[in-house]
């Protein structure tokens, strides 16, 4: 069972959140075309469409400033003009982008933090139970969202924003699907006692 | 009363759980006052994660992204995978492989015609095709290397194309009139500036378009 249609029968009636928008039409069919025919017109309308969901996936996963997601979403679009031979028309348009996005932002992170472990509870939320509460209204989701530690964070974006499978994001990430289940739910967790402040 | 359920709720919150462990949660569930309300707030979680808005950045974007295209200095960008190389060639490189190309053509032409009891017209045919004169235009010879392949996909092009979306052949029938413009224009260039390195490169770059667009078409799903 994909986790779309479990998603369904949990009783949460949303539609599976990696497909959402990513349909792809004549006209985006066309402009792909043309794009991989070196037309950067048809380019530029490629990354006006997709610009804003390329731009939220990235600052939710890579958890950086706007300077850092920026140049991160600047480097998917320069690697999707350069791959876009290889896009075989197989899957939309949109979801090829999306796991571009997904492997650059891990292969970056990989690179500029090697010997760190994913996992690691630096930024995590301070959740002890002496917390002294504040009066501030409770955070937005997307603000919770960048306080998570990194791993649980990009797993959390992907399974429950994105709609990746455990085994496809254990896959991207180098963990067990095991690991990925566990840190899915510390996630959740992490966020739902957030919001309840 | 047994421990909590801890990440035995999410599983089940995405019903991915065995049939016993289902049975396992229902029945603490029903007893259980503190899973139950831990159940709700993850549920409410994972909708609000479900209808998250995209925010476009505060700046566009997309000058940084157009100056890039056609920069050589990319090494910035985190590659998934070797890059393909694309060769340029110098006029005497080319010039060497066309004289390689002819001895190799030339020896396959004389084994074929001293191979009196089975001749074979198509070989021959073939072989003679293959033969580029030294003194050949650049043109001629960057061209070359991509007639057969492209030849052959164009070929499988029209064999599949009643069956491939309309509107999907039409613009790649667009995209190849645009490339086949771009490669007359390259030729036409080349034909009175021989020796340009540049037009040498936009030449083969139009080509190398030219097959990728003609492979991406020889792949494309037909309709049922």
């Amino acid at each position: 069972m994909t986790a779309a249609v479990s998603r369904m029968e949990a009783g949460l009636n949303l539609p599976p959140p990696g497909t959402r928008d990513l349909a792809q039409g004549d006209s985006e069919r066309a402009d792909v075309a043309l794009a991989a025919a070196g037309d950067e017109r048809a380019f530029e309308r490629l990354y006006r469409q997709h610009v804003p969901r390329i731009h939220s996936l990235v600052r939710r996963m890579a958890g950086g400033g706007e300077t850092e997601t920026d140049e991160l979403v600047q480097d998917v679009f320069v690697r999707a003009w350069q791959r876009l031979s290889t896009f075989r028309g197989e899957a939309a348009f949109g979801t090829w982008l999306h796991r571009l996005a997904v492997n650059l932002v891990l292969n970056a992170q990989k690179s500029s933090a090697r010997g760190r472990k994913l996992f690691d509870d630096d930024s995590a939320i301070d959740l002890s139970p002496g917390r002294r509460e504040t009066p501030e209204i409770a955070m937005d989701l997307e603000d919770a969202l960048g306080k998570l530690p990194k791993g649980a964070r990009q797993i959390f974006v992907l399974h429950d924003v994105e709609g990746f499978l455990h085994e496809e994001i254990a896959e991207m990430l180098g963990v067990a699907t095991g690991t990925s289940k566990a840190q899915l739910h510390r996630a959740r967790m992490l966020m739902k006692r957030h919001l309840e402040r | 009363m047994s421990e909590h359920l801890n990440e035995l709720l999410s599983s089940y919150l995405d019903e991915d759980v065995t049939a016993l462990e289902r049975m396992r949660v229902e029945s603490h569930l029903a007893r259980c006052e503190q899973c139950r309300a831990d159940l709700e707030g993850l549920r409410r979680v994972v909708r609000r994660a479900a209808t998250l808005d995209d925010r476009p950045p505060q700046n566009d974007l997309w000058a940084g992204i157009e100056s890039r295209l056609h920069s050589p200095d990319t090494s910035d960008v985190v590659p998934f995978a070797p890059r393909r190389r694309r060769f340029v060639f110098t006029m005497p490189q080319l010039a060497a492989a066309a004289a390689v190309l002819v001895a190799v053509s030339a020896g396959g032409a004389s084994l074929l015609m001293h191979n009196a009891a089975t001749p074979t017209t198509a070989a021959t045919t073939d072989a003679r095709a293959t033969v580029i004169p030294a003194n050949a235009s650049p043109e001629v010879l960057i061209s070359a290397g991509y007639d057969a392949p492209i030849k052959e996909l164009q070929q499988t092009l029209a064999q599949r194309r009643n069956r491939l979306d309309t509107s999907t052949v039409r613009v790649i029938e667009q995209s190849l009139t645009v490339i086949d413009a771009a490669i007359r224009q390259a030729k036409a260039a080349l034909a009175k500036d021989p020796d340009n390195l540049y037009l040498n490169g936009h030449l083969q770059r139009a080509l190398d378009r030219k097959l990728d667009l003609l492979r991406q078409a020889a792949t494309l799903p037909v309709v049922s």
